[in-house]
């Protein structure tokens, strides 16, 4: 026992060792040593010379407390020579920081004199990372867990790699410049203006809101979006928004690195703290209602008419970094290039104000402007009316319905991912060999109500429609339509609309369909993510109102080839029941007057 | 030594005012009598009897658990001082308070690892003593009731543990005390206000910290010293640890010659009868009154197999204490306590996880939220209180696993092995949502 004791107590003065070692020597005190040899060498006065011989390394400390909460900032005990122009040379830690007229330093006398003052400012409050840390590891933010690291120097270990490069430089700087300089135009941060002339420009403003700038309600507020989220974040999210929230319908805008870069930095600029404004000011900002200036005020468009103004906004509003026109393509909606062609005033107008009274699962949002721009844009749109020059089949697909249908055909072109319901996959032959031709036929001329799929009875001929349609058979499908049964299906649902046959609907609708159309019968039921094509949105009222009861009997009765619509028929569902089910659809879809 | 000094030193010692024997009344001891007075002639060491049995010395009957928890005890006592004095329950201040420790208080960093490693150890160090004394059957009469003791002292240390894992104020300690708090918020009738008494508000904040930093610096420590000293108290008056009979060897029978006599007169008669005789074995009293009431002990002539406390039980008490101390120095010098995001109240994590020592509780409140986080823990708990009661037989005392107490064993063993299960599965299966994940 005595000698395993004696280890221990070795081991226990060993260990007391390192600790000591380890608590008594610090980085910082070699970083400040050096700095006293170097600034012996480079001393002009003894006096100076013998009171940097007899200095001892010590913590430099900056409280500031003017600006928010309170920041410790003892970055100066490494970078201690920060404020010693003869430093400039050297390397850092000790490197004298920059002066520059831009930042709004002054030369009196051959020496610079700044105006951000280390005493005044600190360090943080324009880099960020931990002031109060002692290591590079702690005071640069390099720990994951901190969530300020400093803006354009440090990336974390968490950080998608791809990214990295582009989230490093002087430029992120100005995310903290704009705390105080917000200004819109202010000179010393081009990219939070370029990137506020983005947010407009591509169309962000649509979804978001920004405290003053903004009143969307479809995506999350991002008025203080700076605060809560770093910048690989917010880069990633913008480059690719499913990475991060695999259910966002976010498009992905085209947008360059240097779009991006400024996009990044202004979103982190919002961190809803101006520390400019009083308290007062923040108060009397959030009781006044202000109405986001959109560009081009009415007075200088008055002399224009609707539709040449609609024209204008068309190009200003950011519609066309989702929608297609002429050249100029977002590549995530529809092309509105022949919009004269497909629809009305009537619908153009209800779309504008709320989209999702036409198309319910839409992920366009309902911008807030006035009445006179929605009917300025529906007076343009509805001049859109010189349908496509004659192309071959192949050319016409790719023009005019690769972008849904996708290249290939297989319901993937480029705007599909935001589209609900998802347009066809023309390459599923079991489901096209099993429809009468007449029924693709009228769903290319009058279009689909309720879905994307738009209406080319003017803009394409019968003929061209035609020739597309056996295009698409040709090409997609592969197989020839297949004889199709003669089925006995009533015209009219055989069983009268009635309370009681709704209610009895309804019980057989939880009981047998909510596993893939979902309780709320919005085709979102648990089934639905295994099953492609997703099952129907029963709720799609333009949808179901256009749809016959002949339809929805044979569906119901019979499934649907080429998709997980059973044949219920064979699992018990007699004629009455399936009444009572239509029944139930209608109800939920009955149009109040 | 040289004449010299030895002369220097006997002038210093023979002098009337001597500062060395003012503190120190009692020399070193030397003999028999001298060990022995050293259990009365010192303030520290009177806690200790004046002979210990050899069976309790040996490392592999008690592996020395609860001294460690005793020790560890003490490490966190003066580490907790120590960071006492750089900490503030603000919910403003005390995450800058864990930075300025980590980063710019000599020693912070490895104080406050010392302290959370020491508080890990000792959780598990009280289980695996409770385990240890229910295995060698020492909760037996006479000491039911330092088993009952203990299981207060080892619900008042998961209960220290937990109060100190909010005070860092960061995601982890945050999310962790409102899983535990939650829990303890669905027992029956009286859980919303327990919750509401714990915490000092509906949800975590200000309060709850404030009153958690209470209860971990005063409350409970003053507590658990004072049960620590009913524990100890208690350990004296039973005679020490328990042991197994068979280690006393004057169990038995002796025979004695008892001479015998007429019925009338009393003349002795040449005839004496032989017969075996039961030796009272002395049964240790420790109460004066028990000196002039007892039976007729024989003294000194027994064989014993008890040790003088000095040196043998210091020494023993010294390597125990080396060793914890090592154990929670090395883990402090290789690992640092974690230190997560500050407390943002709109991001909880998930999962958002309990402190592992109610990782078990958790994963059973996953399947039922009154049964698992209630339920099954109160019947516990209350088993371990009746266990000397429900259990009084008196055998496979002193003996690990003893045969005759197989089914007890393997009740106990039982019930500490699914416990360990849940336990490890809620640390390691469990990821988003609570769902099942690989830790590989």
């Amino acid at each position: 026992m005595r000698w395993a004791l004696a280890i221990g107590a070795f081991i226990v003065l060993i260990v007391h060792g390192i600790v000591f070692y380890d608590q008594f020597t610090n980085r910082w005190e070699s970083q400040q040593k050096a700095y006293f040899e170097q600034a012996r060498v480079q001393a002009k006065t003894d006096a100076e010379r013998i009171s940097l011989e007899t200095r001892k390394p010590k913590i430099e400390q900056t409280i500031v407390t003017s600006f928010g909460d309170t920041h410790v900032d003892r970055c100066q005990t490494c970078h201690i020579a920060v404020d010693d122009p003869r430093f400039v040379t050297y390397q850092q830690p000790l490197h004298t920081h920059s002066y520059s007229e831009a930042m709004g330093d002054v030369q009196k006398n051959g020496r610079w004199e700044r105006r951000h003052k280390f005493s005044d400012f600190g360090c943080t409050i324009c880099h960020d990372g931990q002031g109060r840390g002692l290591t590079e590891f702690d005071a640069h933010g390099k720990d994951p867990y901190w969530p300020l690291p400093m803006l354009g120097y440090v990336s974390q270990k968490d950080w998608n790699k791809k990214y990295i490069p582009d989230l490093m430089g002087k430029d992120y700087i100005e995310v903290n410049c704009a705390q105080c300089h917000t200004e819109e135009k202010f000179a010393g941060t081009p990219h939070v203006a370029k990137g506020r002339t983005l947010f407009y420009e591509k169309g962000c403003y649509g979804c978001h809101r920004i405290e003053g700038m903004s009143a969307g309600t479809l995506g999350p507020d991002l008025s203080e979006v700076g605060n809560q989220r770093k910048v690989d974040y917010l880069w990633e999210h913008t480059v690719d928004p499913r990475s991060l929230v695999p259910t966002s319908f976010m498009p992905q805008f085209k947008l360059n690195d240097e779009e991006i870069k400024s996009l990044t930095i202004f979103l982190k600029s919002r961190r809803g703290m101006n520390f400019a404004e009083t308290a007062l000011d923040r108060y009397k900002f959030k009781v006044t209602p202000t109405v986001p200036q959109l560009g081009g005020t009415q007075e200088s468009e008055a002399k224009l008419t609707p539709a040449a103004r609609g024209d204008k906004l068309i190009h200003e509003r950011a519609c066309l970094s989702c929608h297609k026109l002429d050249n100029i393509d977002g590549g995530i909606s529809p092309d509105l290039s022949y919009e004269g062609l497909m629809r009305n005033d009537t619908w153009l107008m209800d779309h504008f104000k709320n989209p999702r009274s036409r198309t319910p699962d839409s992920v366009m949002p309902a911008f807030a402007f006035p009445n006179d721009d929605y009917v300025a844009l529906t007076a343009y749109l509805e001049t859109r009316t010189t349908p496509p020059p004659p192309m071959s089949p192949e050319q016409t697909y790719k023009a005019l319905c690769a972008r849904c249908h996708g290249e290939k055909g297989e319901g993937n072109g480029m705007s599909a991912v935001y589209l609900d319901p998802a347009p066809r996959n023309l390459t599923r032959a079991e489901f096209m060999t099993h429809k009468p031709e007449a029924r693709f036929m009228q769903a290319i001329a009058d279009g689909v109500p309720g879905t994307s799929m738009p209406v080319w009875g003017k803009v394409l001929t019968e003929q061209q429609r035609k020739a597309v349609l056996d295009y698409i058979y040709a090409t997609f499908v592969k197989e020839s339509p297949k004889e199709l049964k003669s089925r006995n299906v009533a015209e009219k649902n055989p069983v009268p609309m009635s309370p009681e046959s709704v209610a009895r609907g309804e019980a057989i609708f939880v009981a047998r369909c909510t596993g893939c159309h979902g309780r709320k019968a919005d085709g979102k039921g648990p089934n639905s993510l295994d099953i492609s094509p997703r099952p129907r949105n029963l709720r799609n009222t333009a949808f179901v109102n256009d749809t016959s009861d002949k339809r929805f009997i044979e569906s119901i009765t019979y499934g649907v080839e080429g998709t997980a619509m059973p044949p219920w028929i064979d699992y018990g569902l007699s004629q009455n029941d399936i009444g009572d089910i239509v029944n139930f659809i209608r109800s939920m879809n009955e149009v109040k007057r | 030594m040289s004449d010299e000094s030895t002369s220097k030193w006997k002038v210093i010692t023979d002098l009337k005012t001597n500062v060395v024997k003012s503190i120190f009344r009692n020399p070193l001891p030397s003999s028999d009598r001298g060990r022995a007075a050293t259990s009365f002639t010192n303030l520290f060491l009177h806690i200790q009897p004046v002979k210990v049995s050899k069976h309790s010395l040996k490392p592999t009957y008690t592996f020395g658990l609860g001294l460690i928890c005793m020790f560890l005890f003490i490490i966190l006592a003066v580490t907790g001082v120590l960071l006492m004095f750089y900490y503030v329950p603000s919910t403003t201040q005390a995450y800058d308070r864990m930075l300025d420790l980590r980063g710019a208080v000599a020693f912070g960093g490895f104080l406050r690892n010392m302290h959370r490693w020491a508080a890990h150890a000792m959780v598990a160090a009280v289980f695996l003593h409770m385990c240890r004394v229910f295995f060698t059957g020492a909760y037996k009469p006479p000491r039911e009731f330092n088993w009952v003791v203990g299981v207060v002292l080892f619900l008042l240390t998961l209960f220290s543990s937990f109060t100190g894992y909010l005070l860092p104020w960061d995601q982890l300690a945050f999310w962790a005390i409102t899983v535990g708090t939650s829990i303890a918020g669905y027992a029956p009738l009286v859980g919303k206000e327990m919750k509401f008494v714990l915490l000092g508000d509906s949800n975590v904040g200000q309060e709850a910290l404030l009153r958690f930093y209470v209860l971990h610096i005063a409350v409970l420590p003053i507590v658990l010293s004072t049960f620590v000293a009913v524990h100890f108290w208690r350990i004296r008056k039973d005679g020490g640890l328990a042991k197994p009979e068979e280690a006393d060897e004057n169990a038995g029978f002796q025979t004695v010659t008892i001479p015998l006599y007429a019925q009338d007169g009393g003349v002795p008669m040449a005839a004496a009868a032989t017969v075996a005789a039961p030796i009272e074995l002395p049964r240790r009293t420790f109460t004066i009154q028990g000196l002039v009431r007892g039976p007729f002990v024989k003294v000194g002539k027994l064989k014993e197999d008890n040790v003088y406390s000095w040196p043998n039980l210091l020494e023993a008490e010294l390597f125990v204490f080396v060793l914890t101390l090592v154990g929670v120095l090395l883990v402090s010098l290789f690992f640092n306590a974690p230190l997560e995001e500050p407390v943002n109240v709109m991001h909880p994590p998930n999962p958002a996880k309990a402190p592992w020592y109610f990782l078990g509780l958790q994963e059973l409140v996953s399947y039922s939220a009154f049964w698992g986080g209630i339920g099954i823990p109160t019947i516990e708990v209350l088993m371990l209180f009746l266990l000397p009661y429900i259990d009084r037989t008196k055998v496979g005392v002193g003996r690990w696993f003893a045969k005759e107490r197989l089914l007890p064993n393997t009740l106990f063993m039982l019930f500490a092995v699914i416990n360990i299960i849940l336990m490890v599965i809620g640390i390691f299966f469990r990821g988003a949502n609570w769902e099942f994940v690989s830790p590989f």
